[in-house]
Parts: structure tokens; sequence; C-alpha cells
């Protein structure tokens, strides 16, 4: 049998609530969604919206079925899978489009409001910006609006379910702070899931082909931030080693093998002063972790190093994460390089880029020693007509040839990739590092910011008795990048771009300073793990947190908390305070030692005890008529205390 | 309590055991409370409290949040998972105090028919300076509608309980409710007032006329109104036609007066139980009923006779009541109810 489908006009008083709360819901997460599971979300809002308007049916069952196994085939051919953040909330979204045309009586909204919550919590998952907590308060305290409108009594006004679940809300975050601060944070994950979060922002990949791309992307968003102990390295030495390359095959670098060698740390002897900061790196979804050259030692959890030096995580980095790390300046690596390892950063295709080799070999046999020759390739760009450049012409086949002859301009991966090419046909061990250099400092946060525009690649080079050496081309090229960064100019051309110069070195400040606080955010609420909990709980007084000093902390706090909002509210819903008066009254009732009827007036009560009582007629009506003087007429202080009087003197 | 709310289906336990699960609680309950008088107000200790099928799901699903939360090491998640859950805290002691302290009064039941609703009257009071919100009563098989009351305001809540046969119907129990605010958990109490209201015989469906009485000097009945000759006056009584209302007198000295005719007084009729058509006491009760209600409708003076009982010849709202009442409680001891 169908059921009945006709609606009445029941849902109108809550149903624009829960589309609204829904479709607050949405809304972080349309710019991730493909266009067309946006648009049937709102269609099927405004078509439901209609049909309770006008009291039309809903669609029938098969109709439904049908939207639903086309929905999800969308969902399966855009996404190809449907586990992951992004799937789920497109899968959510799907489903509360559809929900919402089955949505017959009040409480079937619950399940909208159920999938609203889920839709809050997956944006959190997917984004955490310092925007996120009064967004995702505004979202609670829109659900529990719609949730009020929909189990209150019809004909209630919107604004007092507006105000209670205020109200409501208000009592919870207390309550909510408590568990939030205590409630123990650990370490490992139980179960690992994709975070296929759409793309990754890192300017870093782990090939480099100059010249594929004619143009570098020159992302303004954050790598990472460092906060340093002590002083902050000068811009020169600011480089942040990423990965290495070590394989060219004529045209793309790769080769980025960090297999765990038995004494990489070994082959690392430090001088100087230690280097000791905290990085805060944004999620990149890729495993390479960031140290400043080169890196001693470091926390994040299963992260080691690579033959290379470079840092390597276990797992991609899906969410933002604080490490602290020590390094050194001044150190040597690999000063003995085996025959074989030797050979292997020495090779490069012989058939390719032949007018490089031969150049490369032509200057070496002129330098005299490797020293001599590697500063006249560097003297080479310098001198020459080379141009350091974001958007260089592409180049064809033997890249480098045509780089290092015809184009000319590239940035620096083109001088990182043909200073390498030279080095290694002239017989000198190389290799490519990517990573960032420089970095702004922000002087309202103390900190360095590393934007993906700081993107950068330079070379390595083995040198007899010296081991690896960095030597950074670009820098001969066009020093102030390496001196000065880009960060400042960047701002300044964008100015200019709109032809004013004064406000957008207020905008910089005014992002500096935004900056400030969202480091600060991170690092104290989004960053709020198991060390800053330990740090806080001890700040706090608890001596050797452990989770189960914090979990019977919490409780604690927690039921406190409860009994002060009980308290609140009992007092809040306590009855008016019996005046003075008609406690008098009642006593003097009490003393007749009669009964008063329901319904009956002091009066005809007065009449009553008259007959049945022994107490003086006059006292009786003398009471009576104070007490109703004082009740019922102007406030009268006098007759309150003849009354007082009256009632002991009985 | 009714049904458990959507989402969970009916739990496939046997209605006989949760039945008896349901009495035993409600004994205990009423043991505990006691008899309350007609006008009660609540105190906090006997609101009880239990989270809806709602509410259930809403904490499985805090759970589930709290592993997602505990699993990403997400800050913010966190922050939506403890807010969801100190609103579930909140709820809870919102919903039991949107009850606590109101003043229930029995505010009175009016004689039905059998087969009728008796619509039983409960006024409730807020006496406090915070509205209460969602409150409705309920018995086992009837609800009242849904209302809000603002601080300092007074409702009456109407409870329909069906009748089926005539005499005394109780109403030893009956709740209070809130889901109030978000039906994450349903808060009740139970009353015992003791309530009763009357139920008069269901009016005979084919009643045969009313046998042709005497009238009181052994003539039959001719016009039970005989309007033809006028008595003289008397003071107006509620219940006397409008048509018989002396106005040209009223409009002189300003006293409502009632025009007397020599027919009226002497022809009225006699409803005598033992002249009844029927061999069925209940059937015979019935048909009598019919008759006052015939009668009462078309103004007519009618006596009533009953083993037991007489009522001479009148009309008007009390002869009404007087006689529905004591077929009503004909042959019942007003004791055992």
């Amino acid at each position: 049998m169908a059921k009945a489908r006709g609606t009445d006009g029941s849902l109108l008083e809550s149903l624009p609530w829960t589309l609204f709360a829904l479709m607050f819901s949405l809304a972080p997460h349309i710019q991730f969604l493909p266009w067309w599971i946006t648009a049937a979300f709102i269609v099927c809002g405004v078509w439901r919206f209609s049909i309770e308007k006008r009291r039309r049916p809903i669609p029938s069952t098969w109709f439904r079925g049908f939207l639903a196994l086309l929905s999800f085939l969308g969902v399966l051919a855009t996404y190809s899978t449907v586990s992951g953040v992004g799937p789920g909330s497109a899968l959510l979204a799907i489903m509360a489009a559809l929900k919402l045309l089955e949505t017959l009586k009040r409480r079937d909204q619950f399940v909208l409001l159920f999938i609203s919550i889920f839709l809050v919590m997956s944006s959190l998952l997917r984004e955490q910006h310092l925007w996120s907590l009064p967004y995702l308060l505004v979202a609670v305290f829109l659900i529990m609006t719609a949730w009020l409108r929909i189990s209150s009594a019809t004909g209630q006004k919107a604004r007092r379910s507006f105000s209670t679940s205020g109200r409501l809300v208000m009592y919870a975050a207390p309550l909510a702070i408590a568990m939030w601060i205590f409630f123990p944070r650990i370490a490992t994950p139980f179960w690992s899931v994709p975070m296929d979060t759409g793309t990754g922002t890192s300017g870093i990949s782990d090939t480099m082909s100059p010249g594929d791309i004619s143009s570098l992307s020159l992302s303004d968003a954050v790598a990472f931030r460092v906060e340093f102990k002590g002083d902050v390295p000068a811009p020169r030495d600011r480089y942040w080693r990423g990965l290495v390359l070590t394989v060219f095959n004529g045209r793309t670098w790769t080769g980025n093998d960090p297999f765990r060698g038995a004494r990489v740390h070994e082959q690392v002897v430090n001088s100087g002063r230690p280097v000791d900061y905290t990085i805060t790196l944004e999620p990149t979804r890729q495993p390479w972790v960031f140290a400043l050259d080169i890196p001693w030692s470091w926390t994040l959890e299963r992260t080691f190093m690579g033959r290379q030096q470079q840092l390597i995580r276990a797992r991609p980095i899906d969410q933002r994460v604080a490490y602290e790390a020590v390094s050194y300046l001044d150190y040597r690596t690999d000063v003995d390089l085996t025959e074989f390892a030797r050979s292997f950063y020495e090779s490069v295709p012989r058939q390719s880029n032949q007018r490089t080799q031969e150049l490369a070999i032509r200057m070496r046999n002129a330098a005299g020693s490797d020293t001599a020759f590697i500063e006249a390739v560097l003297m080479r760009f310098h001198e020459q007509e080379y141009y350091y450049t974001l958007e260089p012409p592409p180049l064809g086949s033997n890249s480098v040839d045509r780089f290092l002859f015809d184009t000319r301009q590239g940035f620096c991966e083109h001088y990182a990739s043909a200073f390498a090419v030279m080095m290694r046909a002239a017989g000198i061990p190389a290799r490519v590092v990517l990573g960032y250099q420089g970095g702004e400092l922000n002087p309202m946060g103390g900190h360095l910011i590393v934007r993906q525009s700081d993107a950068h690649a330079w070379n390595e080079v083995w040198l007899e008795g010296v081991g690896w050496r960095r030597v950074d081309p670009t820098a001969a090229v066009a020093p102030e990048r390496i001196e000065v960064g880009r960060g400042g100019s960047m701002f300044d051309g964008a100015g200019a771009a709109w032809g004013f110069d004064m406000p957008s070195a207020l905008l910089h400040k005014v992002t500096l300073y935004w900056d400030a606080m969202n480091a600060t955010w991170n690092e104290w609420v989004l960053g709020y793990g198991p060390e800053n909990q330990d740090k806080f709980m001890e700040w706090l007084g608890m001596d050797d947190p452990d989770w189960r000093k914090m979990m019977l902390t919490m409780i604690a706090v927690v039921i406190g908390i409860v009994l002060l909002i009980s308290l609140i509210l009992s007092l809040r819903y306590r009855p008016p305070k019996r005046d003075r008066a008609a406690i008098l009254y009642k006593k003097f009732v009490r003393k007749t030692g009669i009964e008063p009827e329901t319904g009956e007036t002091p009066a005809t009560f007065a009449i009553r005890v008259d007959g049945e009582s022994v107490i003086p007629v006059e006292a009786v009506d003398a009471i009576t008529s104070t007490y109703l003087d004082v009740r019922y007429g102007p406030p009268n202080p006098q007759a309150l205390q003849r009354l007082e009087s009256e009632v002991r003197n009985l | 309590m009714s049904s458990i709310p959507w989402p969970f289906p009916k739990l496939g336990i046997k209605p006989a055991l949760t039945n008896a699960a349901h009495r035993r609680v409600r004994q205990w309950a009423r043991k505990r409370q006691g008899i309350d008088s007609t006008v009660t107000r609540l105190r906090p200790g006997r609101v009880y409290i239990l989270p809806t099928g709602v509410g259930l799901v809403f904490g499985l699903m805090v759970f589930a949040m709290l592993m997602g939360s505990m699993n990403y090491n997400n800050n913010l998640s966190f922050v939506l998972t403890f807010i969801l859950a100190g609103l579930g805290f909140v709820a809870m002691h919102q919903c039991q105090r949107n009850l606590v302290g109101l003043e229930l009064s029995f505010a009175g039941v009016e004689p039905v028919f059998a087969g009728q609703a008796a619509q039983f009257r409960v006024a409730i009071t807020n006496h406090s300076k915070n509205a209460r919100h969602g409150i409705r009563l309920y018995t086992d098989d009837s609800i009242s509608e849904l209302q809000d009351l603002m601080p300092g305001e007074s409702k009456v809540f109407v409870l329909a309980v069906m009748t089926d046969k005539r005499g005394r119907i109780l109403l030893q129990r009956f709740g209070i409710r809130t889901l109030f605010p978000f039906e994450l958990f349903r808060s009740w109490a139970w009353l015992h007032m003791n309530l009763s209201g009357l139920v008069y015989p269901h009016p005979a469906d084919h009643a045969p006329p009313p046998p042709p009485t005497e009238t009181a000097h052994g003539h039959r009945q001719h016009d039970a109104r005989g309007e033809e000759d006028f008595a003289g006056l008397r003071k107006f009584h509620v219940g006397d036609s409008p048509r018989h209302v002396a106005w040209k007198a009223f409009a002189r000295s300003g006293q409502l007066l009632s025009k007397q005719f020599s027919g009226a007084d002497t022809s009225s009729q006699w409803f005598d139980f033992s002249a009844v058509p029927s061999d069925d006491v209940e059937q015979r009760l019935s048909i009598l009923t019919s008759w006052i209600i015939n009668a009462d409708r078309t103004r007519e003076d009618y006596g009533l006779r009953v083993p037991g009982a007489e009522f001479p010849p009148s009309h008007g709202e009390t002869q009404r009541r007087q006689c529905l009442e004591t077929l009503a409680l004909f042959g019942l001891d007003e004791n055992d109810g």
C-alpha cells in the first residue's frame, strides 16, 4: 500500500529553520564539492519548501529511489570512491537533499539536523582556520534553534526559540571548555583514514623538470611557521631542507629515495652553535618534513633521516603538525664517499645536453681545480646575461642546453638543474635539494613565516676532504632573492598594480598581524596535543600529569559545573517568594484551627471563624481587614507592622 | 508512557513483560507519593527523567564524534563534540526543571453519556518567573494538547477519557510530561488525584415513544403545553421558555415573570421505570434517558419514578441533572465506583 504523501503545511514553522541550518553547515563544503551537488541540494530545498507551502504531495518512492541511485552514481563518477572526507561530505549533502524530499513529519527533520552536525564536523576535519571556531559556534546555535523549532508547540515565536537555544549554548559553553581542556589527548590515532581533501597546496613536488611549466605559481599560502628559541639566523642561512633529487634523465630530476641508511646520522659532523626552533608545518599531504639545513634532532614522531640527510615521515602530513628541531648551520656530511656512490652522483645521460657537457669539460680543464671550476660556473651565471624570471619561456628537448645557451631566463630550478648537470659532466658528484629559502620575520608574533612562494631549489656538490657543500647558483644570478627573500616585494607589487603605494604597506601590516594571530591560534588551540596539554596541566599545578589524573579532574570539574548550572536553573525556576503578609495570614489561619475551603475568600473565612472559633470577633475582623489592606492596597509598612503585632497578640 | 518515539522501532520485547514492568514501576511510584490533593505542586523528587530515542541516537552520535576527534586529533571537532555533550547535560537539567514547581489543580469534568469521552479539565499554573515549554498531560490512552505556560500563567489542559458504561468514571492516575528543550530527554510526573466524573446511561438509539401518561386529574394528556388557559403569573425560573415571559409586565415593573397556563400545570408526564417496555434494566435506563433528553429538548415537564426515588414533574437544568444522575447511579453502590 502506498503511504500517504500529502503535506498539510505543518512543517512551515520548522522547515525554513532546518533548511537554513543545513545550508549553513554545507557552506564551507561548497568550494570543494562538484557544482551539481550544491545545485541539487538547493533545488531540493526550494522544491520541498514550495511543496509544503502549497500543500502538495511529496514525490513518489520510485522517483526518490531513482534520484538516489542517480546521485550515488554521480558521486562515484566524480570521485571514483566513496570513502574519505571529500566523497563523504558529498554523500552527506546528497543524503540531506534526498531526505528533504521524503520528510513528512516534523520529527523526520531530526535526521536532517544530524546530517547538518556531521557536515559541520567534516568541514572541521577538512580545514581548521581561525574563523572555524566562530563558524562552528554559530552552526551549533542555528542547528539547536532549528531543533527547538521542530519540538516546540505550534505557534511559538521564533524569537523565543532563538533566545532559548542561545541560553542553552551559553550554559553548555563552560562544560565544553572544561572537557576540552582536561580530556586526555593521545598521540597516535586508532586507525588511518584517507584524507583526500582535495589538492595539496605545497609548491614542492618530488620531481623537477625545468622548462615544463612556463611559470611558477606564486602562492601566498603559508608553508610553515618557525619560532626560534634564540637568534633568528640571517636570511642567507635560512635554507629549509626538504628532499634531495639524485637522478637526471636528461630532462627530469627524480630519485628522492630516502631509504633509511644505517649510519646516516654518523656521517654528519657538527660544529658551531646549535639552532633551536619549533616548526608548525601546514598539511602537505606529502611525507616530507622540512628543517633548517642541517637538522640534527627533531621531535616529530615516526620521522627519520634518509640517505641524503632529508627528513621523511612514515605517514603523509595531512594535518598541521608542530615539532621542535635542532639544526647546525656549520656541518660536514659524507666526507668519505664510496666509489659506487661517487659514480652514482656523477651520472648524467651522455647523449642529452651535449653542448652543456662539452662546455663543462672545457671549463673544468681551464679552471684547474674543482673549487675554481665551481667559481667559474657561478661567475658565468653572474657575469653573462642570465636573467632571473618567474615566467621563463618553455624549453624543448635538451632543456639544459636550450636554457644555458639560448633562452638564458629561468628561476631557481633552471639554474640548479643546469649547475648540477655541469658539475656531473665535469666529474664532480652533485645533487639537487628542494625546499624553501628565506622566510619573512613577523614582528608581531616574533616568528618566521615561510610561504609556498619561498620554495627553492639549490645544489650540493661533493668535494674531496670536505664532503657535501651547498652551492646556490640562483644566488649568483639574483643575490637579492637570497639576501632579502621575496616576501615584501610582492605586496608592493600588489599595491603598485592598483596605482598606489601606501595602503599596500598597511595591508602588509594587517596581513602580518593576522598571521601572528593565526600562529598563536595554531599553537595553543589547534596544536593543543599531548605535549601542550601536559605543559598546561603542570602549569595548573598537576604533578606528573597522566591521562587518569586528567580524566578524573575532567569528571570532577564537569560535575561541579553541572551542579552549578542545576543551581542556576532551580533559582531561575523557583516560585516568587511569598510575601510577609501572606505568611502572617497563614499563621493566623493555623491559630484558628479551622481549615479554609478551596476558593474561600478571607472575608467569608472570617465569618466562619467568628461562628466556629473562640477567638474574639474584633481580633478576627481586625486581622482580616489589615491583611486585605496590606495585600491589595497600596504599599503600607505600618499596616504590615500592625498585622504582625495583631497576629502575635492572638 | 506512550510509545517509544522514532527513530527506534518498537523494541521486540513482549508487551506483557513491559506492561508488567510498567505496572510495577507505577505501583512503586503510587506507594511512594500517596494520594495527591486536587491542588498539587510538583516537587523535584517526583519528577522522573529518562532519555528518549532521539536522545539515545544523539548520545551515540556524540560518542562517535568523540572517537573521530580523538582519531584525527582535531581540536576543533573536539570543541564541537564537547559543546554537543554539554548541551546534552544542560538539556537534561532543563527538562526536569521545566516541570518542577508547576501547580496542577483539578478544574472539573462535565457529565457525559456513556460512549462519549469525559473531558477531565486540569488547570496548570506556572508560579515561577520563567516560561515553561511544551507541557502536556496524558493517560494510558489519551493525551492533551501541547502548550506553553508563560510566567504566572495558568492554562487548562483537557484529558479526554473514553467511557463505555454508566456510573462513575475514575481517573486514578494521569501524567504530566515534557520533552523540552530538544526531545533528548523526557521528564514526567504521575499524579494520583482520584478524579471522578459522572457518566449518564447511553440514550437508547431507537427508543419507543413515551407511554401516554395520565394527568394529575386522571385525564388523558391532551396538550403538554396547554397554552389556552392563562392561569396567572409567577416568578421567572431558569429554564422557563422565553415565549412564556410576560414581557409587558417586565417593561412595567422590571421584574421577570412567567405566564402560567392551567394546561401546563396539570398535564405533565411521568417516566416510570416499571412502565418502560423492556426487560433489561440497562435498556430501560437507556430508554428513560432518551425520553428525558427529548422532553428536556422540547421543554416539557416530566417526572421520573424509579425504585427508591421519585422526582415530581418539572423541567429545567436541575431537573434534568437530578434525573440523569439518578439513572446513572441506579443500582450502583456509590462507594465501589
